[in-house]
C-alpha cells in the first residue's frame, strides 16, 4: 500500500480520446483492494459550443490539445503530493488527459480518486479538477464546423 | 537561448520555439515582441526551468524558458 503512494512522475497524457471501456477497466483494477469503500470519478467531455465572431456563428466540432510536457508532469506529480496531503486516507489518485484531438462528444479528462470512506475520495477529485484545469499548462485549439478554429481559455 | 513556444503564441510565430540572446526576462519580452506579431496583445506568462515567473530576472543562458498561453486543460 505504501508503494502505490509515492509520487513518481507518472505521464497522465492519452492520444486521442480517453475510451469509456478505460474507465471500466480502471475500476475493475481496484477490486482486490479490499481497504476501499469508494471511488469517485470526474469525466470531462469535450462541448460543442456555440463560438460566435461578430455576426458569424459556428460550432465546436473538436479540441486539439497539446501541452508543455515537462512542466504539466512537474506540476501534476506536486498536485499529487498536495491531494495526498490534504487527504491522507485516500489509497489512490489516478489521473489523464488528452493529447491531439478530441470530437466533440468523446472524453478528454479523468480524475479517479479511491478512499476508504466517500467523503475523501470527493473532495480530493474536486480539488484535484480545479488544480489540472488552473495549473496545467495544457492548451486546446478549438476546431469550428467551418473550418477556422479559437483558442480555449480557462477562466 | 531556444525560448519554447505553445498554442497560440506557436502559431502566431509559425514556430514551436525561437532563438533569442536576451540577458533578463524584461529584455526577452521585448525581443518577443519584435520577433511574434501582436505578441504585446497575447495573454502570455513565461516559465523559467518550468515555473512561472512575473517579476524580471537575470537569464544566463542555460536556463529552460517557455513562453504560455492560458491554460485550457480539462
Amino acid at each position: 500500500m505504501i508503494e502505490e503512494k509515492k509520487h513518481k512522475v507518472k505521464d497522465i497524457f492519452v492520444d486521442g480520446p480517453i475510451d469509456p471501456a478505460f474507465v471500466g477497466t480502471s475500476i475493475a483494477k481496484h477490486a482486490t483492494r479490499m481497504d476501499i469503500g469508494a471511488h469517485e470519478i470526474f469525466l470531462g467531455q469535450v462541448r460543442a459550443d456555440i463560438a460566435v465572431d461578430g455576426n458569424r456563428t459556428s460550432t465546436v466540432k473538436a479540441i486539439e490539445y497539446s501541452t508543455y510536457r515537462d512542466m504539466a508532469l512537474e506540476r501534476m506529480t506536486a498536485i499529487r503530493e498536495e491531494a495526498f496531503t490534504k487527504w491522507p486516507s485516500m489509497t489512490c489518485l489516478h489521473v489523464y488527459h488528452s493529447i491531439g484531438l478530441v470530437p466533440a462528444g468523446r472524453l478528454c479528462f479523468m480524475v479517479f480518486a479511491s478512499a476508504p470512506h466517500r467523503m475523501a475520495a470527493r473532495e480530493a477529485v474536486a480539488w484535484v479538477v480545479d488544480q489540472v484545469k488552473k495549473e496545467l499548462p495544457i492548451f486546446g485549439k478549438e476546431v469550428l464546423d467551418d473550418s477556422t478554429h479559437v483558442w480555449k481559455r480557462n477562466e | 537561448m531556444e525560448v519554447q513556444l505553445f498554442g497560440i503564441i506557436a502559431e502566431k510565430a509559425g514556430a514551436t520555439s525561437i532563438a533569442i540572446e536576451a540577458g533578463s526576462l524584461s529584455e526577452l519580452r521585448s525581443v518577443l515582441r519584435h520577433r511574434i506579431p501582436d505578441f504585446a496583445k497575447l495573454s502570455h506568462a513565461i516559465a523559467v526551468d518550468r515555473c512561472i515567473v512575473q517579476d524580471d530576472r537575470e537569464l544566463t543562458g542555460s536556463e529552460e524558458i517557455a513562453v504560455l498561453p492560458p491554460f485550457a486543460g480539462g
